[in-house]
């Protein structure tokens, strides 16, 4: 086996390798690397190589344990990894597949001698290339050996050198910490005020920092590259960034293959990366990013990532060609020529794949979410996922990614956001970038702004600018069309909207249909740029607000539309069609006349499994596995499975996952293209989280058949309406809430309930503008706005429950009865979202009547909404009381959580009773389980990513942050606990903690954790009231002053100048001025990188655990995660 | 608005689609390249003499046409004329930035005098072609406004009959009519053009090369050089006339002797081997080739449609390359003597340039013979 010979073995033992994973997702590293990682170890063990994982990621697939692969549920940190490496013995190590995270991991157990202890191989890149492209000036040493152009820079490690850098260089100059991914704290410098700003924060996340001369406004590329052992270098694809140099590309929109370079170019930057690739060594897969002048032949490198990365995954899924698992095949041994290309079968990995389409990628931001967080997009990247679209032209593909992007049918021709802004406001949001920039382009063109003007200023190529002109040109056409169409029809007070639309559709010529549709727009586009322009139906429309009524009028755009022209579907193959080839990677287009692939043939049953598209907050990795998992139990029953999906970070969008790929949009109209092509023998949308859920009714009336639960049963557990009499009706406690209409219900309400009262829009996911309101003032404000974000839907108030505790209960039901269901605990109180909460399984801390009461109403729920699939229920519980806070009937965030720790898989689960009408199997007996017989206790952490948000409080409150989670195993609560808190960066405290805490119950919480901090005589610091109230309980606490406080020594300072390396900081409830006040301090906690707790359960439950510390890490054996029992 | 064109194919079927570029009727032989970058390149290419070249690659003009270069100047043009039949595209870029563009592909056609269609599947035409051993088509405007003329020679060559390159004479058709001298150098490269691409000569003159162009059918008795270069061109080797023997009398000799596409299958012909027609012919910037009896491969640009038959060639030559997908041969030298010929471009232009260094180490032993 090429391993053996590539690792010099001799005896015939199965080599063992231990494989890094990424932890958990965060901005700037995501799902890609569950993608890459899952890739790999396919890859290594289809050799026969017996991996190790390290991956405290429970959500990820690769997590997943199987036959030859073990997972360790660790942090991936030295510490950690020599554990696991001294009880596994690996014969080497395999880092390039585990993002920034495991680059890192590896150069650290290196430094440390520790490969060399144990004698475990390095596999792929060598190290000593490794350390080159983090250290930016020996890399750039390098560059110039090779004569590669690179900007003139200097590396620094103090600020005194940066300024002296700076006078050598010039200004404008971007600013760049070494070893950090994700461009974390760089930024640009147009002078020595600027610098010195950056400079500082830089310094905290990085020793050293790279001044490098400011090439914003030029173009940015990017090549993925593969090299093997041999030396033989092929380039998979080049990726041109919309948004010129100064945008990150994980903020750029992006293109493949590039769209504006010339073969000259093209193949200049492609010689620079193979001459880049082969002086490194690379032996794997590499990323070049280059700047190239727009107005010459004149270039510079920008970095290199001698490893897996964001945009080998992008690349992957924009060719078909499978980079993470040839990358892999190639570090085990292989080169090229002996690899066939698994996409062709024929044709061999040595190949470059021609692309007969275009790939958009266009990235999906959170900013909003984040108080006070700046939409600025920069050096350094924001956005917390993305998306790809396919198409045969530009504007298709583009227009689809709006879409997808936004998760709005309306996609490009949404208005509300610019409509009113002056042409001023216009021009400044496409000179300094925003998430937004692309809706203000297309507004510029609206108001038919010179394309010179545009481009001077947002210096974006003027070849993407007159494309997203064209655009904009034809959504005038169909505006024009259905003005001039309405006057050809009688319009009388007896007539309904509908017929009269239906009239105008029919003049609408195929030609034009045509024309429309080839340029991307979207049927519920259509309709709504003829409802909102053509004066004589906008006064119609109003007569009409039931949303079903609008949903009808969309279904008879479609029905007209077709008997226009429908799409086609084309292949991705990696040959454009050169060669013939099985691939069963798909996509939909307009620019076409035939399908290269048939539906299933007579006698199949193919199954629909809608994805969860873009990650973002609220939705991620945990959905990826549900539908995956989904998708590979209809596979192994011998159904054929029909995956949509848009996100190209996901092991989903693999096409080796399913039996068919759509690389799709997740909207009615298309799931409904598809639907129609492939009639399969049903749809699937309960695993995808939120975004397939919502379509539900809509497809439905498009009669796609529903597996899983009932139209009826999602809307009943949607709809807070009905599910509340539901509630009542079962007679199982809520809390008191109200959809107020007037000034009347709610001062009434008011006096019922009192403060603090919870306000949240309805029909949003992650808690979307709820908030917590302490007086009237706020409590008007926050309804306001909550109406804003979702106009068309009531905004519902309800009684905020303090001091309750927070319980979940994951399972499964089959025809209402529940099959299993598992009760995770919060840690924190109730107020904090169930995305941001600690979980914790099998619960510590739950009366045994509080639990059968919750499994009761979970029972009675079921039977009442008949649940027949996987759900997920919230209850709030004090004493023994419990009341229901909500019911989602699909698969929840914890579910991928629950089927590690238990052992019992849901997905799989779930599944079953999906198809159980197709297999006809009625009964089905549940997997057996006993709570008191588990290994080992389960923690699941979130991961928040405010250190990337410039601005943002990071503040847990109702409204879900975190951008990711991890899950750890312990022997105990406390070591599952500490696991996972440093699995998600917190740092054991040294030097000393910062306590400023909020109520006075809190305060007395907080007791034992300083006991415990003096025991381990650790000092503590603490604001005011804090301070006093310790004293009078004789502790000893050094007293310092809040932020505005310059005469004494303030928590700024003792932040800034690491008296302290933690932070506990409890706001006294939710309320803005509040937190407004701990806002510095958090704040600050964030911006050098110190650890921060703001809830007193943690800081309670971290310093118990943290006594067992040392004993904990001294002997501690590390725990392997079960094998998975499949149903 | 643009107007109907009609593509009619041999096989019956037909399709239509817009007129871009001249209001002409035009036939040829139906082939497409896979390359996504360097249309330009390749439409001036003259090994496309005769052909009706089909980009798989849907958007193509985004960048204009540059302005024209030379054959001893910057890359980006390959002639001085588009050679290929007509061409067919999902869509042409009616506007085109870029700081060295000199029109859009539309306007550039049409003063070569080309039609072009656009808006057809192309994917699905590529189908057919692919599946077919040959297709040959002709375009046929909306109220055309004559015929294409491809060749003063082929003044009266009536466009509603198929135009087939493989069985003309067009070596002589694309042919420099006269010798002329290139550069300035001690080196003198004898370059037998049969629809040489510029970057070949390019190539050479980077090597400080004189270069004497020379028509097909010269003398080669009559010429003074230290070293051969043949040239890529259009149609069928085999049908190349005397070409042949008179390569084979050059064998007698020791001067290196380098072949590249048409040149290779000349050469092939000359040492007494057959060329054959590839079932899907090599069209792309992505053809990877390894070197025969080494592990050692290239990422290439091609652009042919016949090869040396493995099983023809004598013993006193070998293969030399190898591609990696269908096993053909895709170079050939001799045991002994420094003959070599290649089946892809080094040159390049466009596609990858990998295989540049073929230029550079023949030139360097060119220059050993002549010490
Ligand atoms: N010299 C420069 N001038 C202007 N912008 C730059 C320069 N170098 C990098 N950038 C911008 O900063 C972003 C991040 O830089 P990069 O070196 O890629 O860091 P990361 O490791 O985060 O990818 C790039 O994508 C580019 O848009
Ligand atoms: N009445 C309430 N009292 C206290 N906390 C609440 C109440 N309702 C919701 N919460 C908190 O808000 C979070 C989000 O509420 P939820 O209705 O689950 O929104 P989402 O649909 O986004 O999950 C919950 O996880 C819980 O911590
Ligand atoms: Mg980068
Ligand atoms: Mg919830």
């Amino acid at each position: 086996m090429s391993l053996f010979k590539f690792l010099k073995r001799t005896d015939e033992k199965t080599p063992k390798v231990l494989v890094l994973g990424s932890g958990a997702l965060s901005i700037g590293q995501a799902g890609e690397f569950d993608y890459s990682g899952a890739q790999a170890l396919k890859a290594l063990e289809e050799e026969g190589i017996q991996t190790i994982l390290v991956n405290p990621n429970i959500a990820t697939i690769q997590t997943d344990t199987t036959a030859n692969r073990k997972t360790y549920l660790y942090p991936v940190k030295p510490l950690w990894v020599e554990k696991i490496i001294k009880e596994e013995r690996p014969d080497a190590i395999l880092a390039g597949f585990g993002g920034q995270t495991g680059l890192n991991c590896v150069l650290a157990l290196d430094e440390q001698g520790i490969l060399e202890k144990y004698n475990v191989k390095n596999l792929g890149t060598c190290i000593e290339s490794l350390r080159l492209t983090e250290d930016r000036d020996l890399f750039a040493n390098v560059m110039r050996s090779i004569d590669i152009p690179i900007p003139p820079s200097m590396a620094v490690k103090t600020l005194e050198d940066a300024k002296k850098a700076a006078l050598k260089i010039g200004y404008p100059l971007i600013i760049r910490a070494a070893y950090a991914l994700g461009g974390l704290g760089s930024g640009f410098a147009h002078n020595d005020e600027d610098l010195s700003k950056i400079v500082k924060t830089a310094l905290n996340f990085s020793p050293q920092v790279l001044l490098e001369k400011s090439l914003e406004g030029w173009e940015e590329i990017e090549y993925e590259v593969m090299r093997d052992i041999e030396g033989n270098v092929i380039t998979i694809c080049n990726m041109e960034n919309i948004d010129p140099l100064g945008v990150h590309t994980g903020d750029s929109i992006v293109v493949a293959p590039s769209q504006t370079l010339t073969d000259n170019e093209f193949q200049t930057l492609r010689n620079a990366s193979i001459k880049i690739v082969n002086k490194l060594n690379i032996v794997g897969e590499c990323n070049v990013q280059f700047a190239l002048d727009p107005i010459s032949n004149s270039f510079y490198v920008i970095e290199v990532n001698a490893r897996l990365s964001r945009s080998s995954a992008l690349a992957s899924k924009a060719t078909g060609y499978p980079i993470a698992y040839i990358a892999a095949k190639l570090v085990a041994g292989y080169n090229l020529i002996e690899l066939n290309n698994p996409v062709t079968g024929k044709t061999r990995a040595f190949f470059e794949p021609a692309m007969d389409y275009v790939v958009i990628k266009i990235p999906r931001w959170d900013l909003r979410k984040f108080s006070g967080a700046s939409r600025k997009l920069g050096s350094s990247m924001k956005s917390v996922g993305e998306v790809m679209a396919i198409g045969r032209n530009f504007a298709e593909a583009i227009q689809k990614a709006v879409r997808m992007a936004s998760e709005n049918p309306n996609g490009m021709s949404v208005t509300t956001r610019f409509k009113n802004s002056t042409d001023e406001e216009l021009i400044s949001e496409v000179t300094y970038p925003t998430d937004e920039r692309l809706l203000a382009l297309v507004e510029c063109f609206r108001r038919k702004m010179d394309i010179e003007r545009i481009h001077s200023v947002c210096r974006v190529d003027k070849w993407f600018l007159k494309k997203i002109d064209e655009i904009v040109v034809v959504e005038d056409e169909i505006i024009s069309t259905f003005n001039g169409l309405v006057k050809k029809v009688t319009i009388s007070d007896d007539r309904e909207l509908y017929n009269i639309l239906e009239d105008m559709l029919f003049l609408v010529s195929k030609d034009t249909w045509i024309h429309w549709k080839k340029t991307g727009f979207s049927d519920q586009q259509i309709l709504t740029l003829a409802l909102n322009n053509v004066p004589e139906l906008v006064t119609l429309k109003a007569k009409y607000d039931d949303e079903k009524y609008f949903k009808k009028l969309f279904f008879l755009v479609r029905k007209i539309r077709k008997n226009n022209v429908r799409p086609v579907v084309k292949k991705i193959d990696t040959t454009a069609a050169e060669y013939p080839t099985p691939s069963n990677y798909l996509y939909v287009t307009y620019e076409g006349t035939s399908s290269d692939t048939k539906p299933f043939d007579e006698g199949k049953t193919p199954i629909i499994i809608l994805g969860s598209g873009a990650y973002r907050i609220g939705s991620s990795v945990e959905f990826d596995w549900c539908g995956v998992k989904c998708t590979e139990y209809i596979k192994n029953n011998n159904m054929q499975s029909i995956v949509i999906n848009c996100n190209p970070e996901t092991v989903s969008t693999d096409y080796s996952t399913s039996d068919k790929l759509y690389f799709e949009e997740i909207s009615t109209e298309r799931v409904l293209d598809i639907y129609e092509f492939e009639n399969p023998k049903g749809l699937i949308n309960s695993m995808g989280g939120q975004l397939p859920n919502v379509l539900t009714d809509s497809m439905a009336m498009g009669g796609i058949k529903l597996l899983g639960h009932s139209v009826d049963t999602i809307d009943m557990a949607e709809n807070r309406e009905k599910f509340s009499a539901l509630l009542d009706k079962i007679g199982i406690d809520q809390p008191r809430w109200k959809n107020v209409k007037s000034k009347d219900e709610l001062n009434s309400f008011i006096e019922e309930v009192g403060f603090p009262i919870l306000v949240r829009p309805s029909f949003v996911l992650s808690g979307t503008a709820m908030k917590v309101a302490n007086t009237k003032e706020a409590l008007e404000e926050y309804m306001e706005h909550a109406t804003k974000v979702s106009p068309d839907h009531p905004v519902v108030i309800s009684e905020f429950l303090q001091d309750y505790r927070e319980i979940e209960l994951d399972g499964v039901a089959h025809n209402g009865k529940i099959l299993i269901s598992f009760m995770t605990e919060h840690l924190e109180n109730a107020g904090i979202h169930s995305g941001d909460a600690t979980l914790i399984y099998p619960p510590q801390k739950l009366y045994v009547e509080t639990v059968r009461r919750v499994k009761q109403a979970g029972t009675l729920i079921s039977k009442e909404l008949n649940l027949n699939g996987p759900f997920n229920i919230q209850f709030l519980a004090a004493s023994n009381k419990i009341k229901v806070i909500e019911c989602n009937a699909r698969a929840s965030r914890s579910f991928p959580f629950i089927s590690k720790v238990t052992g019992i898989n849901l997905a799989d689960l779930a599944s079953r009773v999906f198809v159980a009408g197709l297999t006809g199997e009625e009964r089905i007996i549940p997997p057996s389980f006993d709570e008191y017989n588990l290994a080992s206790v389960g923690v699941k952490a979130p991961m928040f990513s405010f250190s990337r948000l410039e601005g943002a409080d990071p503040i847990l409150g109702v409204e879900m942050s975190s951008t990711g989670e991890v899950g750890c195993l312990g022997n105990s609560f406390d070591e599952a606990l500490l696991l996972s808190l440093e699995a998600t960066g917190v740092t054991i405290p040294k030097k000393g903690v910062l306590i400023s805490s909020g109520r006075l119950h809190e305060k007395i919480k907080m007791l034992d954790a300083v006991t415990i901090l003096e025991k381990l005589d650790i000092p503590i610091y603490a604001t005011e009231g804090t301070a006093k109230f310790l004293e009078e309980h004789g502790h000893k606490v050094k007293m310092i002053g809040w932020p505005e406080e310059l005469d004494r020594p303030n928590v700024i300072t003792a932040i800034r100048e690491r008296w302290v390396d933690f932070v506990i900081n409890v706001p006294k409830n939710l309320e803005k001025e509040e937190m407004q006040h701990g806002a510095d301090i958090r704040k600050n906690a964030i911006k050098h990188g110190t650890s921060l707790i703001t809830t007193a359960e943690m800081a309670t439950a971290f310093f118990r655990a943290l006594q067992q510390y040392d004993e904990f890490i001294n002997d501690h054996k590390p725990v392997m995660l079960p094998q998975q029992k499949h149903t | 608005m643009k107007r109907k064109a009609i593509l009619t194919l041999s096989n019956g079927s037909w399709l239509e689609g817009k007129l871009i570029g001249a209001p002409l009727v035009s036939s040829g032989e139906l082939v497409f390249t896979t390359a996504m970058v360097g249309y330009n390149e390749t439409l001036s290419d003259p090994s496309f003499f005769g052909q009706i070249l089909i980009f798989s690659y849907p958007l193509i003009g985004n960048y204009g046409v540059p302005i024209s270069t030379g054959m001893d100047k910057a890359p980006g043009l390959e002639s001085d004329k588009i050679h290929a039949s007509a061409v067919i595209m999902t869509q042409d870029s009616e506007t085109a930035y870029h700081w060295n563009t000199s029109t859009t592909i539309d306007e550039w056609l049409k003063q070569h005098g080309v039609p072009g269609i656009v808006g057809i599947d192309t994917r699905e035409l590529i189908h057919k072609v692919r599946d077919a051993n040959k297709l040959l088509g002709i375009i046929t405007p909306e109220n055309s406004e004559g015929s294409r003329l491809l060749h003063d020679k082929l003044k009266d060559f009536n466009h509603s009959d198929f135009f087939d390159p493989g069985c003309h004479p067009v070596t002589s058709y694309v042919s420099t009519p006269t010798r002329k001298i290139i550069g300035k150098g001690k080196t003198r490269i004898g370059l037998i053009d049969c629809g040489v691409k510029w970057n070949i000569i390019r190539n050479l003159l980077r090597l400080g090369c004189e270069i004497e162009l020379l028509p097909w059918n010269t003398k080669f008795s009559e010429v003074d050089c230290g070293g051969w270069v043949i040239s890529n061109g259009p149609g069928d080797p085999a049908n190349t006339g005397d070409l042949g023997a008179r390569i084979a009398g050059l064998y007698k000799e020791t001067r290196p002797m380098l072949g590249i596409c048409m040149g290779n299958q000349v050469m092939g012909l000359a040492a007494g081997a057959t060329t054959e027609r590839l079932v899907h012919g090599h069209r792309g910037h992505n053809q990877p080739v390894y070197m025969f009896g080494t592990n050692k491969a290239f990422m290439t640009s091609q652009n042919h449609g016949y090869v040396v038959s493995k099983q023809t060639l004598p013993e006193e030559w070998k293969p030399w390359f190898i591609n990696v997908n269908d096993g053909s041969i895709e170079g050939i030298a001799h045991i002994e003597k420094p003959f070599w010929g290649v089946q892809f471009h080094p040159e390049a232009a466009g596609g990858p340039c990998d295989t540049q260094w073929i230029f550079d180490d023949f030139v360097k032993t060119v220059q050993r013979g002549q010490m």
